[in-house]
């Protein structure tokens, strides 16, 4: 509903827009009232009674001494009295900016003060102001103490507000800050993230590696502990802690045979010589040395000869504890062991069988007790010895170098190596693994490679140094295997983790360039069985084939 | 249709042909929205043909799954260019016709001879099934598992010479009736010395007169089909009792003669997987898992070209009916086709074509003389048979699972044949039939 405006608010308005006096009746002008001087307020009577002094019209007489100076001067003419203006006269200007910029970075701009929050307002909502116990502890504590130096007060207008009493010394604390600021430039690290990353190839220029599960090969009961492939490659055999040992295509995945052992198999290992073929399986202090089936006329001979000779090499001078049990070559099939070693008892059941590179030496670890567990026998000799009287630490792992008489011991915490030729101790590795489970050597012999169920992969490099030339912390729980390929750059490695980690290995002959390691590939596809994993790898000689053994009862081929 | 298609956008097509309905070299407009069965009806009705006949399209070596809008847009393709699509008669629907259940794993199923499947298993069996699944012989030839089996010729009406190579490091030659009246007994006729390796394959020539065995020892042996009179390889001194009893047992009856080689074909540095005559027989062609395929002159047996490919090991291979190309798997989980003359002894050859595969493929079949030299069939370990054509590489044209029932893990095929109209799988659940390919066309085309 409109409301008509009246003449009078109209003029209001007219009035508020033009900035004018809003008051129609207020004038500005006004006449000046003249309360106190002025026309007729002529004081009367003087405010003090003293008589006027002389020097009120006497002249000066030191303004004239000061005069006649200037007129001597001007007389004399040390005085120009217009002096004619030279260049020099001129204001001078320069260019502020036309400097060359100076060397040293500016100085560093003054700390900036705090600031204020809604504590120090004037009018600070409710919650910022304190309590009285809050005041009263406020006001106990130590000024130095204090939380804040000021406590929140509250005033309803700006007005209210007093004096800062703290004005001066926090002046004062601002010019402390102020003189006692750094005068350091703190220079920032101009680094590209990527450019720390070190260049490695990319995996696809470093094929062929095992990228994918081929086939897979089952054991009904029971973990898959060990695998091990045939030396030309063909048949992989796998043990299972069922007792079951089977021998299968690499290819095809079909179980051709199959062997039934009591207790459980701790290790299978095919001899890697190439004129014999069989293969040895550890089972509970034992060792049962088989022949497969369908072998070459000429070969099966030549290994039952090696096996099971017909003339016996002649006994060791101390009976040994460890006895050596063959059929005879015509009685033997490829059914049942042609040989069997017997640990001594207590020896408990071999984790590990090692061969020599020539096929003639095996060296066996077992958890048992007594002389670490580690035997190592001769096949042509038919004779084993213990070739340590004790060792410190349980020992987890034992290798034959490939080229030289060494021999890799690897207790819970140090590798050793031994020169079995010489029979003494050349070198203690200190991994910094609180306990190795598996280690391999690099098949130039330069190189090994040690890991631990704390999950670390250290990569030695056995002429360089006794601590890890790399630590490669890459699974995520402990590694159970390691294996290096005979004849590609590859080595790879199993965990409880399921996965298994393919890696490129390339090592140089030249002693200045440090060896290769490129992360190429994570196969997963075993299932963890009761925190167990990937029990056991293998490579596939001439192939870059992966052959896995895990504790789901699967054996898996991965092929490139 | 007609009220929608005049605001549609449509693509300048020209059509091709390989099969028997070519179309006049002419331009159509497409509409975009058209798919397979439409632009199929088209050429139907553009030829009039009185019996239908369907085709698939290729698009650039692509077979149109979509429709044509959709493929143009994913690959980028303007709407005023012209596409030039090939067309081929497409393949029926496989349809499972029968399962021949074995005990053990089937290594090798050949339905070369018509209405019979020779399947070869790992129990050291041959067997003979007729089309309606009777089990017609089962011949013990080995007593290691067999690996390959091939019919070599005829013997008379009811009799077929049968090679078989297996894991005891021989390959036998048996006569095997085939007549389900009067089944004659089959029997070991001689047996084939030279290979200190488990044999890997096992092939004859058109004519029946020559056998060749490949071997993981690297050495393929040349054999011709007489049986010798007597020995020409002497027996290998009994290692063992066992040998010796096997030995007298077969002594008992007609003791399989030993023969030797004609000759051995030497080059490969590693396990031979196969080795297969070229039609006229004059050549041979073998692959292994020293990543190359070689050539050989087979009356001097000398490798005359070799092709090297990049870290392919391969497990089968197959000549297609053109004869100048070689299709070979690989455990690199691709089938690869080779120019047969553009082989380079030292530098690496690249494939033509490269099929991918999801898992290894572990066979190859291709048809028979006659039909599309196109297609081949592969064999996997995922337990899937796949139909492809060469000129689409990218995706099989079809694709079945055997053995359904089996576990993921169980289901790899070892070996696939095609006869016309009959793809046989055999592998670790047995063996079982499809019918695949031209089906009901079949008649048509032969005449």
């Amino acid at each position: 509903m409109d409301k008509p405006l009246t003449a009078e608010e109209l003029d209001l308005i007219r009035r508020l827009q033009e900035g004018e006096n809003p008051d129609a009746g207020y004038d500005p002008y006004e006449p000046t009232v003249e309360w106190f001087t002025g026309k007729g307020k002529e004081e009367i009577m003087p405010l003090s009674a003293a008589p006027e002094p002389k020097r009120r019209w006497v002249p000066s007489k030191w303004e004239k001494q000061k005069v006649m100076k200037i007129v001597r001067a001007i007389r004399q003419g040390r005085i120009v009295p217009n002096k004619p203006k030279t260049a020099s006269d001129k204001p001078q200007f320069y260019n502020v900016w036309g400097e060359e910029p100076a060397n040293q970075p500016p100085p560093p701009p003054a700390p900036k003060p705090r600031l204020p929050t809604h504590a120090e307002s004037y009018n600070p909502p409710e919650e910022y102001l304190p309590t009285e116990e809050e005041k009263k502890q406020w006001e106990e504590t130590e000024k130095e103490d204090r939380e804040r130096e000021f406590l929140p007060q509250k005033y309803s207008a700006l007005r209210l507000v007093p004096a800062y009493n703290q004005f001066i010394q926090e002046r004062f604390q601002r010019q402390l800050d102020l003189y006692l600021a750094p005068r350091v430039t703190r220079t920032k690290l101009q680094i590209d993230p990527n450019s720390l990353i070190p260049k490695l190839p990319s995996p696809s220029s470093l094929k062929p590696f095992p990228v994918y599960k081929s086939l897979e090969v089952a054991h009904d009961k029971g973990r898959t502990r060990s695998v091990s492939i045939s030396p030309d490659g063909t048949w992989a055999a796998s043990g299972d802690e069922n007792g079951v040992v089977n021998m299968w295509e690499v290819v095809v995945g079909k179980v051709v045979k199959s062997w039934k052992f009591k207790g459980k198999v701790g290790a299978v290992e095919w001899c890697p010589r190439t004129d014999v073929c069989f293969l040895v399986v550890a089972t509970e202090e034992q060792l049962h040395f088989l022949i497969p089936p369908n072998l070459p006329t000429s070969i099966l001979v030549a290994t039952q000869a090696v096996l099971a000779p017909s003339q016996l090499p002649p006994a060791p001078a101390t009976p040994s504890p460890v006895k050596w049990q063959s059929t005879s070559a015509a009685a033997s099939t490829s059914d049942s062991a042609i040989l069997i070693i017997s640990l001594p008892s207590n020896s408990g059941l071999p984790r590990q069988v090692a061969w020599h590179r020539r096929g003639d030496y095996l060296a066996t670890v077992a958890s048992g007790e007594g002389q670490g567990g580690v035997w190592i026998h001769q096949i042509s000799r038919r004779h084993s010895q213990a070739p340590f009287k004790k060792v410190k630490g349980t020992v987890q792992s034992v290798l034959f170098h490939p080229t030289k008489p060494h021999f890799f011991v690897a207790t819970q915490r140090y590798v050793r190596i031994y020169n079995l030729a010489e029979q003494k101790l050349l070198k203690t590795l200190q991994p910094g693994i609180r306990w190795i489970s598996s280690m391999d050597v690099h098949p130039l012999g330069d190189h090994l490679i040690v890991g631990g169920y704390d999950r670390k992969l250290c990569w030695f490099d056995l002429e360089l140094s006794d601590k890890p030339y790399k630590i490669l912390r890459y699974h995520s729980r402990a590694i159970r295997s390691l294996h290096f390929h005979p004849t590609y750059p590859l080595f790879a490695s199993s965990s409880d983790d399921g996965s298994i980690q393919v890696f490129h290995a390339r090592v140089y002959n030249d002693l200045m360039t440090d060896p290769l390691i490129v992360p190429l590939k994570i196969l997963r596809g075993h299932q963890v069985r009761e925190g167990l994993g990937v029990l056991q790898i293998k490579w596939v000689p001439k192939q870059s084939w992966l052959v896995s053994a895990g504790a789901d009862g699967q054996v898996a081929v991965w092929c490139s | 249709m007609a009220s929608t298609s005049s605001s549609e956008v449509s693509h300048p097509v020209v059509f091709s042909t390989q099969t028997q309905y070519p179309l006049p070299t002419q331009k159509f407009m497409i509409p975009a929205s058209w798919r397979r069965y439409q632009l199929s009806q088209l050429v139907n009705k553009a030829l009039s043909l009185t019996k239908p006949v369907p085709f698939d399209f290729l698009v650039r070596g692509e077979i149109l799954r979509t429709t044509l809008g959709e493929w143009c847009a994913e690959h980028g393709v303007e709407e005023e260019e012209t596409l030039e699509i090939e067309y081929i008669e497409s393949v029926m629907p496989p349809q499972r016709m029968t399962s021949l259940p074995h005990e053990d794993w089937v290594s090798s199923i050949s339905c070369q001879e018509s209405g019979l499947f020779l399947t070869a298993s790992y129990d050291g069996n041959v067997r003979l099934f007729d089309y309606s699944q009777t089990l017609l012989q089962t011949v013990p030839v080995h007593s290691a598992a067999i690996t390959s089996a091939t019919y070599v010729k005829k013997n008379g009406e009811n009799t077929r010479l049968v090679a078989t190579a297996s894991h005891d490091l021989t390959a036998r030659l048996a006569e095997i009736s085939v007549s389900p009246v009067d089944p004659s007994p089959s029997r070991v006729v001689a047996s084939l010395h030279l290979h200190t390796g488990p044999l890997t394959g096992i092939s004859a020539n058109t004519s029946g007169s020559q056998l060749l065995t490949s071997s993981a020892d690297g050495l393929i042996g040349l054999w011709d089909t007489s049986i010798p009179k007597s020995d020409e390889v002497p027996l290998d001194d009994a290692p063992s009792e066992r040998k010796k009893r096997r030995k007298l047992d077969e002594g008992q009856e007609a003791r399989p003669k030993r023969k030797a080689p004609v000759a051995v074909l030497k080059s490969h540095t590693a396990r031979v997987s196969k080795a297969l005559f070229t039609r006229d027989g004059k050549s041979a062609v073998s692959a292994g898992f020293d990543s190359t395929v070689r050539t050989w002159d087979v009356e001097n047996g000398v490798c005359t070209s070799t092709i090297t490919a990049a870290a392919k090991p391969f497990v089968d291979i197959a000549l297609p009916h053109s004869g100048n190309t070689v299709l070979a798997a690989s455990t690199d989980r691709t089938v690869s086709q080779y120019d047969l003359r553009a082989a380079e002894s030292s530098a690496v050859t690249a494939a033509i074509t490269s099929l991918p595969h999801p898992a290894t493929p572990s066979c190859i079949a291709v048809p028979s003389a006659g039909s599309s030299e196109h297609q081949l069939v592969t064999g996997a370990y995922d337990g899937v048979v796949r139909l492809w054509d060469l000129r689409s590489a990218k995706s099989a044209v079809t694709s079945f699972k055997v053995w359904d029932a089996r576990p993921a893990s169980g289901r790899k095929i070892l070996s696939v044949d095609w006869a016309p109209g009959v793809v046989g799988i055999g592998g670790e659940g047995g063996v079982e039939v499809w019918r695949v390919g031209e089906g009901d066309r079949l008649p048509a085309q032969t005449s």
